[in-house]
């Protein structure tokens, strides 16, 4: 799976929300994209997950344009865990699971023994397994979010985007849902507010400002007093520890 | 995984349901102002169909059985299941729980639509003037209600009052002006509802477009239960909702405009049944969506027996019941909704 970005821009009317921003998602690794509120990123990734279309450049995922490929096809590759998880109606949890198989699962075919399994192990992955049958609405914060988690494992996708998929968690769920998806060994690129669980998890970090990507790289070339600075407008004290983890003292 | 505990129930409820439905279709062809006993119901449907002589029957017995009863129930149970069907695929469709032909005053612009294409002599076509009238008051709804960005509950709700308002208040005048005998008569058709009147010739487009509507929609339930999880999801999952929203409607609208040409308005049917189906199985569309039917078709039929069998001697209109029913049951989930803090 390859996910290019060839200078995406996305302005709503007189304001550039993105300006020129082009990366690569590749090599099964975990990419976050870092920054201050505002600084367009979210919106990069809704630009991928193609619910807003870039007022130019071009997506490209496995060497094809995104536009040429069809939705259905598009989400066989990537899965998506937004923001915003609440419903309507109140669903069973493993009845939203099973709607991550619909991109594979043709019309008026209906589930086999194999996407129940599917389902079965993406619950379990998320150990959400004993609460299957559960409704949706009297799940807490955290098991919603690991629900949303499961349903994206269930679409087998080779490129996982979260955006702030840990966001409202306790440091303890936040660090399951972290685990968990890295234990996935698949293509990811999140949008995370903590730098340094980001720092933690990433084998890359894309750091934004404005619509820009100013910095990206490993994490410890990226996250820099310099870059923080720049980025996030504060002085702090960075210092590493042996095994990648960064050490931030806000000033 | 637990697929089949839940098939099990649906199919028993299925089942049970159906034996139901049965009984309630017999019981509307033998209650009514003269009784008639199930003997003699069945010897009529007999002769009828295989032309076997009924020597024991009056002519009169034969003529209420196959020519007002039998077309009535079945009426009823094509009616039942398709505003139950309209009301399930819009809920969906607009995401939100209190949407029904009625409630959004689509079931007015259909009124209107039949009403003005009688004054306007085309008799033969009120049923195409009801789908005109449901398909503007559709799009008239849709549009006031996501004025504000995204629709809400209160905004579907206030726009369908308005719309509701302005389509009778339209239609009302409609029959006003009309200005023969029976003009108030009509009216009370119009706004309260009535099989009466129901024949074999006028179940067969009833009949073809319920039907068409319910197989189509049977193929669409994953698309459908996707809805239930909003745009950017659905979009997540492949599925682009604009267009499958744009046809759902036309197709409510359809369905809308032939029974609302054919029986006049009968409220709350749709608002009812899907929340019940819910209610025992669950939101998968597989299942709520023939369940539904199954419960509209119900609910109509003994909404039909007690309208004219409740008082000696007089008709009343449907819709009184299904409202009865209905109204303090849309109170319950506009609570419900509110106080699950959403919207």
């Amino acid at each position: 799976m390859d996910l290019t970005c060839k200078n995406i821009s996305y302005s709503i009317k007189d304001k550039q929300i993105l300006k020129n921003v082009s990366l690569n998602v590749s090599g099964n690794k975990f990419f976050t994209i870092l920054g201050p509120n505002g600084c367009g990123k979210t919106t990069l990734l809704k630009t991928i997950y193609r619910v807003l279309k870039p007022t130019s450049g071009e997506i490209l995922l496995n060497n094809k344009n995104i536009e040429n490929i069809r939705l259905k096809d598009s989400a066989k590759e990537m899965a998506v865990v937004a923001q915003f998880n609440e419903i309507n109606f109140d669903c069973n949890v493993e009845d939203i699971v099973m709607l991550g198989r619909s991109p594979h699962i043709s019309f008026l075919q209906s589930e086999k023994q194999n996407d129940f399994d599917i389902v079965e192990d993406a619950l379990r992955d998320v150990g959400m397994l004993d609460k299957a049958n559960r409704s949706y609405s009297s799940l807490s914060g955290g098991e919603k979010q690991r629900v949303a988690l499961a349903r994206a494992i269930a679409q087998k996708p080779s490129l996982l985007l979260l955006d702030e998929p840990t966001n409202h968690l306790d440091i303890k769920y936040k660090l399951e849902i972290l685990h968990i998806i890295r234990e996935l060994n698949i293509n990811v690129l999140a949008v995370l507010h903590d730098i340094q669980l980001a720092c933690k998890f990433s084998d890359c970090l894309f750091l934004m400002k404005g619509g820009e990507i100013k910095y990206e790289g490993i994490p410890r070339q990226t996250v820099t007093e310099s870059s923080m600075k720049d980025v996030y407008g504060v002085n702090c004290k960075i210092s590493w520890t042996d095994d990648n983890q960064a050490m931030i003292e806000y000033i | 995984m637990t697929r089949n505990k839940t098939d099990i129930k649906f199919n028993i409820l299925l089942i049970v349901l159906f034996i139901t439905l049965v009984f309630s279709l017999l019981s509307g062809i033998s209650l009514g102002a003269v009784r008639i006993s199930l003997k003699d119901t069945y010897s009529t449907i007999q002769s009828n169909l295989f032309h076997i002589n009924a020597a024991s029957l009056s002519k009169s017995t034969m003529a209420i059985v196959w020519n007002i009863r039998i077309p009535r129930v079945i009426m009823g149970l094509i009616v039942g299941a398709g505003l139950a069907l309209c009301g399930t695929v819009m809920q969906t469709t607009v995401n939100n729980p209190i949407s029904e032909p009625y409630i959004l005053g689509i079931s007015a612009g259909a009124t209107f639509g039949a009403t003005f294409f009688i004054i306007l002599g085309l008799k033969s076509m009120t049923g195409i003037g009801a789908f005109f009238g449901s398909v503007i008051s559709t799009a008239i709804v849709m549009f006031i209600a996501s004025i504000g960005k995204n629709i809400t509950t209160t905004s579907l709700i206030l726009s369908g009052a308005v719309v509701n308002a302005l389509f009778s208040a339209f239609s009302n005048f409609i029959i006003s002006i009309g200005a023969n005998s029976d003009s108030m008569m009509t009216i009370k058709f119009w706004t309260m509802g009535s099989l009466a009147s129901a024949t074999w010739a006028d179940i067969l487009l009833p009949l073809f477009v319920v039907l068409i509507s319910l197989i189509f929609f049977m193929t669409q339930y994953r698309t459908m239960n996707t809805m239930l999880m909003g745009d950017e999801v659905a979009i997540t999952l492949g599925i682009n909702l604009q267009k499958y929203r744009l046809v759902y409607m036309l197709f409510i609208s359809m369905i809308t405009g032939v029974l609302v040409a054919k029986c006049g308005i009968i409220g709350f049917v749709g608002l009812i049944t899907p929340h019940i189906s819910r209610i025992l199985i669950g939101t998968d569309h597989k299942k709520i969506i023939p369940l539904s039917a199954l419960l509209g078709s119900l609910f109509v039929l003994w909404a039909d027996i007690l309208a004219r069998c409740l008082i000696d001697k007089a008709e009343l209109p449907i819709g009184i019941f299904t409202s009865l029913v209905g109204g303090p049951f849309f109170i319950y989930i506009v609570i419900k909704n509110q106080k699950g803090g959403q919207r």
